[in-house]
């Protein structure tokens, strides 16, 4: 891979970093907050290597001499990249090559050819036999064209970010357990009554003072439709991450009653438990009856589960 | 992914190489002349129309599969994977290319016992001083055996210090409340696959596993130690970083194409349980720092499963295998990765058995 390239990939992957955490929030569809600083430090060093490569790379190639001798050079990188495509025939035609490429300061055409032309495992033991015919100088500069692939990630956080996991995840999981270590305090006498999704769930089915008993209760998330199940309804879902959306957990309520809303809507509920089973018992049924079902704005950090805006 | 992706790349590049060494003069003349871009290539016709309908279609399934909540879900996941790991993999490769370029030669020698066996367990507990997940010890651990300590103890030391870190036990005992035991069972299971693997390698290990990569060989003299740094750095970033996102893509094809709710079918039987959840850690690659909580979530499940989870999933995974064999080798990530599984299986219902 050339240097220059090497360098606009490092920039691009820092850009894509710092678009979605310092310009934007999207980084908060994909990891915690608390990963943001990483994130904007991560995006800067990038952007500061890929122009540190740009900058000093540009120059040094200019005074460097010719055959590249020095090893440290982008035109080292030529040099192993046409001997991979020569079938290893030594460093001779390589560097015809490599003058032909750089002083047009692009790539060649035969280079892409050769370049594509061998796979690169193989081009791992080869570029390394042929830093040995080269008295050992050209190192680092073979890289494989794996390292591409780092563009997908780095396009798709700048152009095409993916919207946050949603209703079609929460719906092939099962509800993430919720303990409530240690005791249950008096709830407030507010009506109707702001929860969290896994306090509502822990109060159904653990609190044995039954405090949540036709009290009219507030939570927020969005909608997960009915599977269909015994009883119809949809679920109210919170995902909850715990580092990044691969090891995302979802809380759910179940609801009856109110409009029936597309996947993934953000709505405020409020309603009492739906009695099914005893209340504070594992028995109880994790379902509210609705009496309100309001639309609400998708919260800027959605994987956390937070209490309504009032 | 490399056999598909040539031929279409050629068949973009060859029209243009006989339009650039056509008008470009003598210089790129000499450069197309080696690959015959003088001349069409024999089935152009074919190759044009291909070029021109590929990119096309690929544009058209995008849009139109793109969108649909599980490709969606998919790349999410993908993302998000890459995004966790891209900070620690950077602090990974500054350290092992700070390594490489200052750290003078024949240091860890010094530092570690003469004898590899002895130098293994003390790799093993030097695990615990770089903070931080997985992906941040492969590049180390490959500046390592480059600077001349025994691969043995530089992969005890890979094995370990994702586990074995402060950071990670802190966050085992915040989702494991109540219960020391299961941090302890952690710091000891892991340290004793780690050093087990290591002596493992001592004994049967082959040097022609791994892969000689061609890259930097520590500082030389004449050169400025901060440019061998930042190209050593940077090299190692575009390395690793094109195999952690393959290894995302991996981890996250299984994260959205098995349904969480398949666990529950296996965690009756103890030692099925053990196994499944081991593979679990393997598939799903999620980070060391993250995998208590998860671990703890699994409630239907024995403590000694999920400590083999806790185990397996930072030595093991889909994006460590990747990354693995991106730094070392094909040939060698395969056989470690295989056997580490094993090992780390057995060390943790060992420990399991004893301790919790």
């Amino acid at each position: 891979m050339k240097r220059s390239l090497q360098a606009g990939l490092l920039v691009l992957c820092g850009l894509g970093l710092l678009h979605v955490s310092l310009f934007t929030d999207l980084c908060l569809r994909y990891v915690k907050e608390g990963m943001r600083p990483p994130l904007i430090a991560s995006g800067a060093v990038l952007i500061l290597l890929g122009l540190a490569s740009a900058v000093l790379d540009r120059g040094g190639e200019e005074h460097r001499e010719p055959d590249g001798s020095d090893g440290s050079g982008g035109a080292g990188g030529h040099v192993l990249d046409h001997a991979d495509g020569f079938d290893g025939s030594g460093g001779a035609g390589g560097h015809v090559q490599d003058h032909a490429d750089g002083s047009d300061g692009s790539d060649g055409p035969g280079g892409h050819a050769q370049d594509h032309a061998d796979g690169y495992g193989r081009s791992g033991v080869r570029g390394h036999s042929g830093a040995h015919e080269n008295s050992g100088a050209h190192d680092h500069s073979g890289l494989p064209r794996v390292a591409w692939l780092l563009l997908l990630p780095a396009l798709s956080l700048l152009l095409y970010a993916p919207p946050a996991l949603g209703a079609y995840t929460a719906a092939r999981q099962p509800p993430k357990p919720v303990a409530h270590p240690g005791g249950f305090d008096p709830l407030p006498r507010t009506s109707p009554l702001p929860m969290t999704l896994s306090d509502f769930t822990s109060r159904v089915q653990q609190d044995r003072g039954q405090a949540v008993k036709g009290r009219v209760v507030r939570m927020t998330g969005f909608v997960t439709p009915g599977s269909g199940g015994r009883s119809g309804g949809w679920e109210l879902t919170r995902i909850i991450l715990n580092c990044c959306a691969a090891d995302a957990q979802s809380v759910k309520v179940r609801v009856y009653g109110g409009p029936t809303l597309p996947a993934d809507t953000w709505v405020s509920v409020t309603g009492t438990w739906h009695p099914d089973g005893t209340l504070g018992t594992g028995s109880a049924a994790v379902a509210l009856d609705a009496r309100t079902v309001t639309k609400v704005p998708r919260p800027v950090n959605g994987y956390q589960d937070a209490l309504p805006l009032s | 992914m490399q056999t598909t992706g040539a031929p279409v790349r050629t068949a973009d590049d060859q029209p243009a190489g006989g339009a650039a060494s056509a008008d470009g003069g003598a210089a790129s003349a000499v450069g197309s002349g080696a690959a015959g871009g003088g001349e069409l290539p024999r089935h152009w016709p074919l190759l044009l129309a291909g070029a021109a309908l590929v990119p096309g279609s690929v544009l058209f399934l995008l849009g139109r599969w793109g969108d649909a909540p599980a490709v969606q879900a998919w790349r999410t996941v993908c993302l998000a994977v890459t995004v966790q790991a891209l900070p620690f993999l950077l602090l990974g490769t500054a350290l092992s290319g700070a390594i490489s370029a200052f750290v003078p030669e024949g240091v860890f020698q010094k530092i570690l016992p003469r004898r590899a066996a002895l130098a293994v367990p003390v790799a093993g507990i030097a695990g615990v001083v770089l903070p931080g997940c997985e992906c941040a010890s492969v590049p180390v651990a490959g500046s390592l055996v480059h600077r001349g300590v025994t691969p043995a103890a530089a992969f005890a030391f890979l094995l370990s210090a994702p586990a074995v870190n402060p950071v990670v036990l802190t966050a085992t005992a915040i989702a494991f409340p109540g219960n020391p035991a299961m941090v302890l069972a952690r710091l000891l299971a892991s340290l004793a696959t780690a050093v087990v693997m290591g002596w493992l390698w001592l004994r049967f290990g082959r040097q022609e596993w791994l892969r000689p990569a061609p890259r930097h060989t520590g500082h030389r003299a004449g050169h400025s130690r901060w440019d061998e740094f930042r190209r050593a750095f940077q090299h190692d970033f575009l390395h690793a970083g094109g195999f952690l996102v393959l290894g995302a893509m991996a981890a996250a094809t299984f994260n959205v194409a098995v349904p969480r709710s398949v666990l529950d079918t296996f965690a009756a039987t103890p030692w099925l349980s053990v196994l499944f959840l081991a593979g679990l850690a393997v598939l799903l690659a999620v980070c060391s720092e993250a995998d208590a909580f998860l671990a703890a979530s699994l409630t239907g499940f024995p403590p000694v499963a999920r400590l083999a989870f806790m185990v397996v999933g930072p030595m093991v995974d889909l994006k460590l295998i990747a990354l693995q064999a991106g730094t070392f080798g094909r040939a060698f990530a395969v056989r470690f990765s295989a056997a580490t599984v094993v090992v780390a299986v057995a060390c943790s219902a060992l420990t399991g058995w004893v301790v919790l």
